[in-house]
């Protein structure tokens, strides 16, 4: 029943993706409205599709219906409901199919936000260019990822579960759908970006209006990837959040090129230049999306031969080829429109600094990139075998780290076109002397080495870039009587507090909060030991029985104070015993406990392990200030102001907070050149 | 305030910045304890059981036993370079974590400095070229700009 549903779903979808995008393409061809507005229906049978496919998932997991192959090898009847639900993204199938749900829903809200111009041919191609991607996702379920296939023979009478990590922890069911939103968010602004190449209306107007939705997609991405370093935090047991794995860097890589984007999209509002790279960075950040996957699904990353066992992984490798081959063929096609009509008169400007930004960001995606498709490449070549890990990663992104943050703190203050040294001096002497006192109380309390030290220093200067800033904003606001909110709501005021909160996680890692001080402990009952001034007493092991596992605690009192309970957990069906942390979380520094050897042979002896690590709270701290920032720069102007006319009020600052774009200045390049009048000429 | 005062601020403040740097900026060196040496060698390697772990991090027993092997190495005055050596002969180049910059190895240090620096000069390139051909608006290009702004502003 759940199979047969699950399937209709399916097919429901790959049908109304073929026929939308054909039914699109052919009134694109006939120049027929008729089509294109019948077209974009066909995604709300997408969607449909999409939901009885999820629904058909989700009572087959409830109800444990192990006659479908994916419910037995992700679930058992032991397993709690929670993680029952995300038994759905716990292996590939499933997660195939909450891509394809997520996708459906970004597709469902886009062809109803342009509804009233559902016969412009640019929408037309955007949501084709949509349907394609939704056409292949859905035929990955149809074909090689088929999440409703049958077990062979009588079905078991109960499943294995989830893999041990993944049925440990809630966070597992908030990360994966986070990550998601974030990943397929970019399928819109890169279809637009297509449908505009492919138009030939290379204006700003369809980038202003996806922007946005790029937004989103970040925020959600930035929270997706915070969380995934939270959930590893607090169930891996080795003390870090982040491992510069291969999974980890498959979402950090959009997430740098979209960063990229967001920054010198804003150049092209502006100044109408750099239009070829913002294509192209859209289409490296949708293209990512799928490498990312192609690297964590395929089985790549075991052995550069193990990816064609299954044929889902020269699926997404083709994809992406697929991808990466149109976009470069288009962009070349059209290179003509796209040439920029302006050009960056001083280095020391607004435009200079973001396009250093853009070099810094892209360095930092292209080290990553190359140092996790490297070892796959070598073996593929010549069958040697290497590692690219942490203390590559560290070593090449440390300088690219600091330049950034180097970037963050001069370039908010930065006018646009030029610089004078009066507006540097009156913008940057403040900052700047913060900047230089934390480096000197860094340095008198004992902080030692160049990395940590232009860290902090760097930090607190753009730190208070940022918060100049804002209290310029909220002035600004004050003066005019416009309370608070709108001071804060807004790209550069929600930008700014952006900038706080990635402050915040990059003065962690320059703390060293991801490599702390670490120890094994061994320990008879009621004996102490010291660790970086800590007291660890263990009082005593427990076991418990939960419903999904059986632990073993051991009682740690910390300090003399509170208890602290890490464990090591068996689920049935795994031969190895998980770990479960436990946590003293404290604003400047974390005490992390885990279990890593139970009393044996008679001797109460137990091995704790224990990490005393700085600052690790701030990375979670600033993730919240990032969505927060991200949700005030996603605000609506009109909403957050009285409206486009009024707020001109930072005469001597372009920067402050409410001014709308060009209004200081002849917005002259911008607009001179490639700027077709809307509603202009259909496809090609 | 005159260029003059601004430069003087700018530069005492490099000064401030300098000798901070110049006391807190060198990494901690004279003798480590046991423990530090054994974290710095296991940092540099991978833990055999787990992925992208470090064997310096891992409580998996695999990562354990090269801790002790380091420390048992270490305790024989073999020097750091010795023992990675020694590792990546019983348990294969891949091992390390950060390639040898030889053969391969040496092209995933070389290429990001080589495609950033190239990308960088010909960013200047392209910049000061077009700075040289820059062209006057004419008087049709500044009512383009007037229509379009009027245009621009209801939208």
């Amino acid at each position: 029943m759940n199979a047969a549903l699950g399937t209709a779903g399916v097919t429901l979808g790959l049908a109304a993706s073929v026929l939308g995008a054909v039914t699109l393409g052919e009134g694109l061809r006939r120049r027929d409205p008729r089509f294109l507005r019948a077209g974009r229906r066909y995604v709300w049978l997408l969607l449909a599709g999409a939901v009885l496919a999820t629904v058909a998932m989700q009572s087959a997991l409830v109800g444990h219906d192990f006659s479908l192959r994916y419910v037995a090898d992700n679930n058992s009847r032991q397993t709690p409901l929670l993680f029952t639900i995300a038994g759905m993204w716990s292996a590939l199938e499933g997660s195939i199919l909450l891509w394809a749900l997520v996708l459906a829903g970004y597709l469902a809200v886009m062809v109803r936000h342009f509804r009233a111009r559902a016969a412009d041919p640019l929408v037309a191609w955007a949501t084709l260019v949509s349907l394609v991607v939704a056409a292949f996702f859905f035929a990955l379920m149809a074909g090689p990822a088929d999440p409703f296939r049958l077990v062979e023979g009588r079905p078991p009478l109960d499943g294995t579960g989830p893999n041990p990590l993944l049925q440990n922890h809630p966070l597992v069911a908030f990360h994966p759908p986070m990550l998601y939103l974030g990943y397929v968010g970019f399928t819109v602004p890169f279809a637009f970006a297509l449908a505009s190449l492919v138009t030939g209306r290379m204006g700003e107007g369809w980038l202003v209006e996806t922007r946005r939705w790029a937004l989103f997609a970040w925020g959600f991405l930035t929270a997706g990837i915070v969380l995934g370093g939270w959930w590893s935090y607090e169930v891996l047991g080795w003390g870090g959040y982040w491992a510069w794995d291969p999974v980890e860097n498959a979402s950090l890589l959009p997430w740098l090129t979209a960063t990229a984007y967001l920054h010198s999209v804003v150049v092209q509002e502006r100044r109408g230049m750099l239009r070829v790279w913002n294509l192209s960075l859209l289409v490296a950040t949708f293209s990512l999306t799928i490498l990312g996957t192609f690297l964590t699904r395929s089985g790549v990353l075991d052995s550069v031969h193990a990816f064609s066992e299954s044929a889902v992984g020269p699926a997404l490798l083709g994809f992406f080829a697929v991808v990466l081959a149109a976009s470069i063929g288009l962009i070349a096609w059209r290179g003509d429109l796209l040439r920029s009509p302006g050009a960056i008169d001083a280095p020391v400007s607004r435009e200079g600094a973001f396009l250093a930004n853009n070099v810094a960001f892209g360095a930092f995606a292209f080290v990553v990139l190359l140092g996790t498709v490297f070892p796959l490449v070598v073996e593929a070549v010549n069958g040697d075998r290497l590692s690219v890990g942490g203390p590559y990663f560290q070593r090449m992104t440390l300088p690219i780290g600091l330049t950034l943050l180097f970037l963050m703190a001069v370039a908010p203050a930065l006018p646009w076109r030029r610089a004078g040294g009066e507006v540097l001096h009156r913008r940057l002497l403040w900052p700047a002397w913060a900047g230089v006192a934390a480096v000197v109380v860094a340095v008198v309390t004992g902080v030692r080495g160049p990395g940590p030290l232009l860290g902090f220093g760097l930090g607190t200067f753009a730190a208070g870039t940022a918060l100049r800033s804002l209290g310029l904003a909220v002035a600004a606001a004050r003066r005019d009587g416009t309370g608070l909110w709108r001071a804060l709501a807004g790209r550069s005021s929600g930008g700014m507090v952006v900038h706080l909160g990635v402050i915040l996680v990059a003065v962690a890692f320059a703390a060293g909060s991801g490599d702390g001080e670490r120890r094994q402990l061994r320990l008879q009952p009621g004996q102490s030991a010291f660790v970086q001034g800590h007291r660890f007493t263990y009082l005593g092991v427990a076991a418990q029985q939960l419903p999904n596992r059986r632990a073993t605690v051991a009682r740690v009192r910390v300090d003399g104070g509170k208890v602290y309970e890490p464990a090591l957990s068996q689920f049935p069906f795994a031969t190895q015993a998980i770990g479960t942390p436990s946590v003293r979380a404290g604003l400047f520094e974390d005490v992390y406990l885990t279990l890593v050897a139970v009393p044996s042979g008679g001797s109460g002896e137990v091995v704790i392990g224990v990490t005393v690590a700085p600052l690790v709270t701030w990375i979670w701290l600033g993730g919240g200030v990032v969505v927060v920032g991200t949700a005030l720069a996603a605000w609506p102007r009109g909403r957050a102001r009285r409206g486009r006319a009024g707020t001109g009020t930072g005469a001597d600052d372009d920067e402050s907070a409410g001014a709308p774009p060009a209004q200081s200045e002849p917005p002259f390049p911008a607009l001179v050149g490639g700027e077709h009048p809307p509603g202009g000429k259909a496809g090609p | 305030m005159s260029a003059t005062r601004r430069r003087a601020t700018w530069g005492a403040m490099l000064v401030v910045l300098a000798v901070a740097l110049a006391v807190g900026g060198r990494e901690p060196s004279g003798p480590r304890s046991v423990e530090e040496q054994v974290h710095a060698v296991a940092s540099r390697v991978r833990c055999p059981t787990c992925r992208g772990l470090s064997a310096a991090v891992s409580d998996a027993p695999a990562a354990e036993a090269i801790r002790d092997e380091v420390g048992r190495r270490l305790g024989e005055g073999q020097s750091e370079e010795e023992i990675v050596d020694y590792l990546v002969a019983s348990y294969g180049t891949d091992i390390v974590l950060a390639p040898d910059p030889v053969g391969a190895g040496l092209l995933v240090w070389v290429l990001p400095v080589v495609v950033g620096t190239s990308v960088v000069a010909g960013i200047g390139i392209v910049l000061a070229r077009r700075r040289g051909r820059r062209v006057r608006p004419t008087e049709e290009d500044r009512d383009l700009v007037a229509r379009a702004r009027a245009g621009g502003e209801s939208g």
